[in-house]
């Protein structure tokens, strides 16, 4: 025990290994934070279903680039309500609002508008609600956007009804004929302007709506503050929706930007970490497990097994890797087990190797042949009397593999054959020079995966480095 | 003796290698049912030739129909797909080896040729001028600076270079070109995006040359950035190791120059270790290759081994697997004969 207390403190004098096991520790707490706030499904259920995404803004930069821009860019905006804000009778029925407000302050229009409704609840089967969808600006002209009618119910379900209740009512304005239409009446009553809804269109509905019209008919962005209404015209005072959203595309989104789908690069990355994790540390474990098994067997035992394990390894030693990791992924899919699988197969027999040759010096020693005079099986002595001679070594052995792993399974799926039930780094990279971010310039997709690549990596090479001076010197092997 | 029965075991084992790869290969696309699909997609191709000779001769469309039908029963005999998979692998093997595994589906050469030989063999020189010029480039560097920092040890500089070589072994090469890309190419404008000439390419030789140039200087920085501090490490430790050796010691006490032991007592030695993890960092070089051509779009081999897998097509992968090997192999061949020139213990 003093032996690891001793080693411990040693490792524990260099600086470096104290910046790698912080570098683990948050490492660690990330990859424990996103397993247990991000579903275990999130691959599937979200990352890779575009539908998802639709309504995020495309290519967005992050939203603190705006500290270093003189000209600020517009913030994605979701605004949401989910009780009414106000009920009053309309002849004998009923009109419930659900207000939303938002302060326009910068000088762009939005991408896109999008409305959403949910869970839309109603009793009565022969007059079902109808939802209008209005904006008043901030210079207090209303503009009526979009009329949604529900159908009568003429099946026997029993009330109440509920619509959009598995999937929201999503109605995108941006080219939306209607708008265009009640956009050529507004303008032609407010302003006393006459423009088609080819016009109109043309234009660009959220410019109409979020701009004021300067001389020569050009829109420039109307600060203040803007009212997204849904009024439901009901009739029974029960009736009701269960969530209203108003979204408004921006040109930043959220901490570290979207892709070219409108996904959210933050959560894509978050979810890299305890994937790397796993692939490093596991093909780290299984390969020294069975690398430094072998190597002992092969120089305790010797004669045949070690002949055969010797031969074994050197074949395998000698194959180059890559090719044939393309060739296996493509042939049986991208699939995690599959990476680590391979990543072991391929690894153990360099480990073996030079153990071997560790354990044959380690065999000559006296307290060996001790143990074996007073009668210790093999078993025993391998275990208990060679294994200890090793541990430092392999153990800096598996700390040196664990970055190793982690940059293999990102080059694979930069080639396209990772798991595609999960994202990964290298996937983010892989989809993003695909989609020639490099050439466009989005930095913020490039930049990121590859950090956090280089982070995970250096994080256990700093460690092996801080365990340089407890294992001897001479044993060690580089890569 | 020594020398010939040694490199005799060592090609053997090299052989050895190559025919475990191709049989492993082989019986992965065979029981995958990969096999099946390539050797089809040959005989469709060699059909389809067959079809467009015939229709000079045979005018009665029902008789062509026979004609194809019988040539078909004859053609499946022939490529042994009547047969189960592994009646076929001596076969295959043969076809992966001699590179007669028909036409890729997409790409070309520059003359049109779509022959998985052909293309190829125009695709080698490319990979092979970019990555010598970086392992060269690389081998230099950890050659003059590793030994330097090794006998100033524990110096800020050492600490300094040790500190780059572990961020180093931890960057990803095809990364840190798409940043050279982004900073060199899209920002600041003086390299070009990638590929290997500009469009069109110039007449001159001269000019063609400085193109040329123009173009590597991107891809071949990142190799270097990305590659030389493992390389710089690697001779740091082997010279520093061979530094603490009670002979090196002696040979200062006796009085000898600083300048001679080093030489002599020193690099001498370091130099097999230094070449075994030559060999070793080859499999690392040619993956950093496939990926480094990618992020570069240089016309290699790495970028051919990207377009297959993009494109699915199955004959040009395993084409590719199996050059890729042989490569390998033939490096390792190569720099055992020198490791056996340079250390005359390791032979028998």
């Amino acid at each position: 025990m003093s032996f690891i207390r001793e080693s411990f403190s040693e490792f524990w004098a260099s600086n470096i290994s104290k910046i790698g096991i912080l570098f683990l520790a948050i490492l660690v707490a990330v990859s424990i934070y996103t397993v247990t706030t991000l579903p275990l499904d999130f691959g599937v259920r979200y990352w890779y279903n575009p539908v998802y995404w639709v309504d995020y803004p495309k290519s967005a930069q992050p939203e603190w680039i705006n500290i270093f821009l003189s000209e600020k860019l517009m913030s994605h905006v979701e605004l949401s309500i989910s009780k009414a804000s106000g009920i009053k009778p309309y002849n004998n029925r009923f009109i419930k609002y659900y207000n939303v407000s938002y302060n326009h302050e910068c000088n762009q229009f939005p991408k896109f508008i999008t409305l959403r409704i949910s869970d839309l609840l109603f009793y009565r089967r022969d007059s079902p609600p109808i939802v209008r969808f209005y904006v008043t600006r901030p210079d207090g002209r209303t503009i009526e956007l979009y009329t949604l009618a529900i159908e009568t119910i003429s099946s026997n379900a029993t009330p109440p009804f509920r619509y959009f209740s598995m999937e929201p009512k999503r109605i995108l304005l941006s080219g939306d004929i209607y708008l265009a239409r009640s956009l050529v009446s507004f303008l032609y009553r407010e302003f006393n302007i006459s423009l088609g809804t080819s016009g109109v269109l043309e234009v660009g509905s959220e410019k109409i709506i979020f701009g004021s019209i300067g001389g020569d008919n050009t829109f420039t962005p109307l600060i203040g503050r803007y009212v997204f209404s849904a009024v439901l015209i009901c009739s029974d005072v029960n009736d009701g929706i269960g969530m209203f959203n108003v979204v408004l595309g921006g040109y930043v989104y959220g901490l570290m930007g979207t892709d070219v789908l409108g996904r959210d690069l933050f959560q894509g990355l978050l979810f890299g970490f305890p994937i790397a994790l796993i692939i490093g540390v596991g093909v780290s474990l299984l390969t020294t497990f069975i690398g430094a098994g072998l190597g002992i067997v092969s120089g305790y035992i010797g004669g045949r097994v070690d002949d055969f394990i010797q031969r074994f390894a050197d074949t395998i030693n000698n194959i180059p890797l890559l090719p044939l990791l393309i060739l296996l992924s493509f042939i049986f899919g991208g699939r995690l087990w599959l990476i680590i699988f391979v990543l072991v197969f391929f690894n153990w027999p360099s480990l073996t190797i030079i153990v071997r040759s560790m354990v044959l010096s380690a065999k000559a020693s006296q307290f060996i042949e001790a143990a074996v005079a007073i009668g210790a099986s093999r078993l025993r002595i391998m275990v208990k009397h060679i294994f200890p001679q090793v541990a430092p070594f392999v153990f800096a052995q598996m700390i040196f593999f664990t970055p190793y792993a982690i940059l293999a399974e990102s080059a694979l799926s930069f080639l396209g054959l990772g798991d595609v039930t999960m994202p990964t780094w290298g996937q983010i990279l892989e989809y993003g020079f695909k989609n020639g971010a490099v050439f466009l310039g989005y930095w913020w997709w490039i930049l990121p995966p590859g950090l956090f690549i280089v982070y995970s990596a250096v994080t256990f090479v700093f460690i092996a480095l801080g365990m340089e001076p407890v294992v001897n010197p001479r044993l060690r092997r580089w890569k | 003796m020594g020398l010939g029965k040694t490199l005799a075991l060592k090609g053997l084992t090299l052989i050895v290698v190559l025919i475990s790869v191709l049989l492993f290969t082989v019986l992965i696309i065979g029981a995958s049912g990969l096999s099946d699909r390539v050797l089809s997609s040959i005989m469709n191709e060699e059909l389809r030739g067959i079809r467009q000779k015939l229709t000079t001769q045979i005018r009665d469309p029902e008789e062509l129909n026979r004609a194809m039908d019988e040539i078909k029963q004859d053609l499946v005999k022939a490529y042994g797909l009547d047969k189960p998979w592994y009646a076929r692998i001596p076969n295959m093997i043969l076809r992966i080896v001699t590179l007669d595994l028909g036409s890729a589906r997409e790409v070309q050469t520059f003359t049109g040729s779509n022959r998985i030989s052909d293309i190829i063999l125009e695709r080698i020189p490319n990979t092979i001028l970019l990555m010598t010029s970086a392992l060269i480039i690389n081998f230099v560097l950890g050659l003059v600076i590793g030994p330097r920092i090794a006998l100033r040890h524990g110096t800020k500089m050492d600490k300094a270079i040790s500190l780059y070589s572990a961020i180093s072994y931890a960057l990803p090469t095809w990364w840190l070109g798409m940043l050279m890309i982004l900073f060199f190419s899209f920002k600041l404008r003086i390299f070009p995006f990638g590929g290997m000439y500009s469009v069109p390419p110039s007449e001159d030789t001269f000019m063609r040359f400085l193109d040329l140039l123009w173009h590597v200087m991107l891809p071949l920085i990142t190799l270097v950035l990305a590659l030389s501090g493992s390389w710089i490490y690697i001779t740091r430790s082997i010279v520093l190791s061979v530094a603490q050796e009670d002979f090196v010691s002696v040979a200062r006490v006796k009085g000898l120059p600083e300048d001679l032991v080093r030489r002599r007592y020193i690099v001498r030695v370091a130099a097999s270790p230094i070449l075994t993890n030559v060999v070793l960092g080859l499999a690392g070089s040619i993956a950093g290759a496939i990926l480094t051509e990618i992020v570069f779009d240089w016309p290699g081999m790495g970028t051919l081994y990207y377009k297959a897998v993009m494109s699915v097509d199955e004959s040009l992968i395993l084409a590719l697997t199996y050059i890729f090997t042989l490569i390998y192999v033939l490096a390792r061949f190569i720099l055992e004969i020198l490791y056996v020139v340079l250390d005359p213990r390791v032979r028998l």
